[in-house]
């Protein structure tokens, strides 16, 4: 019997601002069950995601949604994208725009959005600007400001950037996660665009500050932050500075684990993930 | 901890590495090592540490420098490093500052996935 996974792969056409994004995305789990759509990090795509993707404990109570992002994985550019004046550079307003279009392109009612690293820390957006159409937030890797990271060099000319971009993000995996695992993704960075890593992180070390800001969120929708303890980009102080300053949030501190949980070690991630999903599930029964 | 003798068994540790003989094709650089207040500098070519200079004089050149106390190197060199210290840009962010770079920094980043790999190896001596 050959081994073959429950993940399928399917693309949408998701309307945003005028512009019109093939999307990719994979599911799997229950039909009826709660939507989740899962956020990959910086420069990557939504193949992070396999292992929750093809968890059965996850799959009961979830539909569970991995999606690329424009220009990030099987998910291309708008066409025009060779014609741009500016480099790629992410922002917030486009990420979680684009995030809730591709929500309602595929009809979800009030989703789980649970995002790492950049999709971590776009959590915080929705829940500024989405609280009405979410249902819960898991920020995994997420911090209010995360400096440091948008940098020329992954971009540029005399640079290997897959090569680079997936060797500068290696370290920020724990030593303890499997070599298998931490390789595959390495594997993942370094199959970025050109200047898609860059781009994003313009968004991750500089777009996105919320300073300030985390103390203004209403707490209607829960945040439920995670956080690996090798993580030095967002590290477990930081994210408990956002949680102490999120009303009706949970700080998670993940033992021997880095800044990709869901693929660099899914067995720990995930006995750290399941009590927090049922509770999402409890509180929607 | 980073003498003479513990430096010959990183340089054998990476000349007899499998993966840096294609990993480290196109590596030829000169890469000063800071251990604390010691200065070592690291002759790679093709990949291979070709010899090291630890007597430092108005003729010896280098690129680029990382220097970082030497405690720090003992925990990155731990074979399981602790949080902040397994890695070199764990070190060297912003946020941590452990460990400082000066010189040309393109050196670094074209070289970055087998410098990489050659600092690994520390963790074998």
């Amino acid at each position: 019997m050959s081994k073959i996974e429950p993940i399928v792969g399917r693309y949408v056409w998701v309307t945003y601002e005028g512009t019109e994004y093939r999307m990719y995305f994979e599911e799997a789990g229950n039909p009826n069950g709660i939507p989740m759509i899962c956020l990959h990090t910086a420069g990557t795509d939504g193949r992070e995601w396999r292992h929750q993707l093809c968890d059965e404990r996850i799959g009961k109570h979830f539909r569970t949604i991995a999606v690329d992002l424009p220009r990030h994985g099987k998910s291309i550019p708008p066409y025009d994208w060779y014609k741009e004046n500016e480099e790629y550079k992410l922002t917030s307003t486009f990420y979680s725009g684009i995030v809730m279009a591709f929500s309602k392109a595929l009809g979800l009612d009030r989703p789980v959005i649970m995002g790492s690293s950049m999709g971590g820390n776009i959590c915080l957006h929705l829940a500024k600007d989405y609280e009405n159409d979410v249902r819960a937030l898991i920020a995994v890797e997420a911090c209010e400001w995360s400096p440091g990271w948008h940098l020329d060099w992954l971009r540029h000319a005399h640079i290997h950037g897959g090569e680079v971009c997936a060797t500068s993000v290696f370290g920020l995996m724990a030593p303890q996660s499997p070599d298998k695992y931490r390789w595959e993704t390495w594997w993942y960075y370094s199959q970025g665009g050109p200047g898609i890593f860059k781009g994003d992180l313009y968004f991750y070390s500089y777009n996105h500050d919320f300073r300030g800001k985390t103390q203004q969120l209403s707490g209607k929708v829960p945040i439920y932050y995670m956080t690996g303890v090798y993580d030095f980009a967002c590290t477990p102080e930081m994210t408990e500075e956002a949680a102490r300053n999120t009303k009706n949030s949970e700080c998670i501190i993940m033992e021997e684990i880095g800044h990709f949980p869901m693929s660099e070690n899914p067995d720990v991630f995930n006995r750290y993930l399941y009590p927090v999903l049922d509770k999402i599930v409890a509180a929607n029964k | 901890m980073f003498d003479t003798s513990w430096m010959k068994r990183w340089q054998d540790a990476v000349n007899a590495n499998g993966p840096m003989s294609w990993i480290g094709k196109h590596l030829t650089a000169d890469i000063l090592l800071g251990f604390g207040d010691d200065d070592v500098v690291v002759h790679f070519k093709n990949g291979k540490i070709e010899k090291f200079t630890d007597q430092l004089g108005p003729e010896t050149c280098y690129q680029l420098a990382l220097r970082a106390p030497a405690e720090s190197w003992q925990k990155f060199c731990e074979k399981v490093p602790p949080p902040m210290y397994n890695d070199i840009w764990a070190m060297a962010h912003p946020l941590h500052g452990r460990l400082k770079m000066e010189g040309d920094q393109k050196v670094l980043w074209q070289n970055m996935r087998a410098l990489f790999w050659a600092f690994d190896r520390m963790r074998e001596v």
